[in-house]
């Protein structure tokens, strides 16, 4: 019990921001006056086979212990290869993002748009963020 | 000691190792008179951190060097540079300044 209540603290703790991406587009100032907007979206990310090493070094039968290990090498091999961030279950959760902005911005003239992919990790869970700012052009 | 001290000092000079996470360019113009440079930067110890603001450092930079006018052909790069147990993110940004 002492053993989970430490790594669930450790997890917890671990709360740390990741940055994988920036891309900053042409800054438009003599239009207008520029009002800052921003729109962030973000999808549940997992690494299974962290997850499943963690439930191995905390099962007490052996034979359990033997069974989650193959099983985390199995999944450490299915999720091989380059990657950003952890594995999401969803694909799409990014599309709609330009209409979110679109509605913070009533004039619909955007300008400085900043594309910036990153995301909150927990240990073996995180947060994989798209996150669009831009200003609108009142 | 000094023998220690140097070791020492080459050890942190040679492990800056320079990753590149992202480059992008946009539209370049035609005229390239004004070139403005920005830079953001932080400084991470054993990679841990909880925040990314260090970004917008980069873009009001640009936006203040360019009142009024227009900001094109920007490229931006990503970097990280790894010394001995600490990181730097860098956002490195350039463009080009037009003003009517």
């Amino acid at each position: 019990m002492q053993k989970i209540v430490s790594i669930g603290v450790l997890l917890l703790l671990a709360g740390c921001a990741r940055l994988d991406h920036v891309q900053i587009s042409d800054i438009d100032q003599s239009q207008g006056t520029l009002s800052p907007i921003s729109v962030k979206v973000s999808e549940f990310g997992v690494e299974l086979a962290v997850v499943a090493d963690v439930t191995s070094r905390l099962a007490s039968n052996q034979n359990t212990q033997k069974y989650v290990k193959e099983l985390r090498d199995i999944l450490a091999l299915i999720n091989m290869g380059p990657r950003t961030g952890n594995p999401v279950y969803n694909d799409n959760y990014a599309e709609n993002v330009l209409e979110q902005l679109y509605v913070q911005c009533p004039t619909g003239k955007l300008t400085g748009l900043r594309s910036i992919r990153e995301a909150k990790s927990y240990g073996p869970v995180s947060g994989e963020i798209v996150r669009l700012d831009a200003y609108c052009i009142l | 000691m000094s023998r220690f001290i140097i070791v020492l000092a080459s050890i942190l000079v040679l492990s800056g190792c320079v990753s590149l996470n992202s480059v992008s360019l946009t539209q370049v113009p035609h005229e390239r008179n004004n070139l403005i440079n920005a830079a953001a930067h932080d400084w991470l110890f054993l990679g841990f951190t909880s925040q990314n603001d260090f970004v917008d450092e980069a873009i009001n930079s640009l936006k203040n060097q360019c009142k009024g006018g227009k900001l094109t052909g920007i490229l931006t790069k990503h970097q990280t540079t790894a010394y001995v147990l600490v990181f730097k993110r860098e956002v490195i940004a350039s463009g080009y300044c037009h003003k009517a």
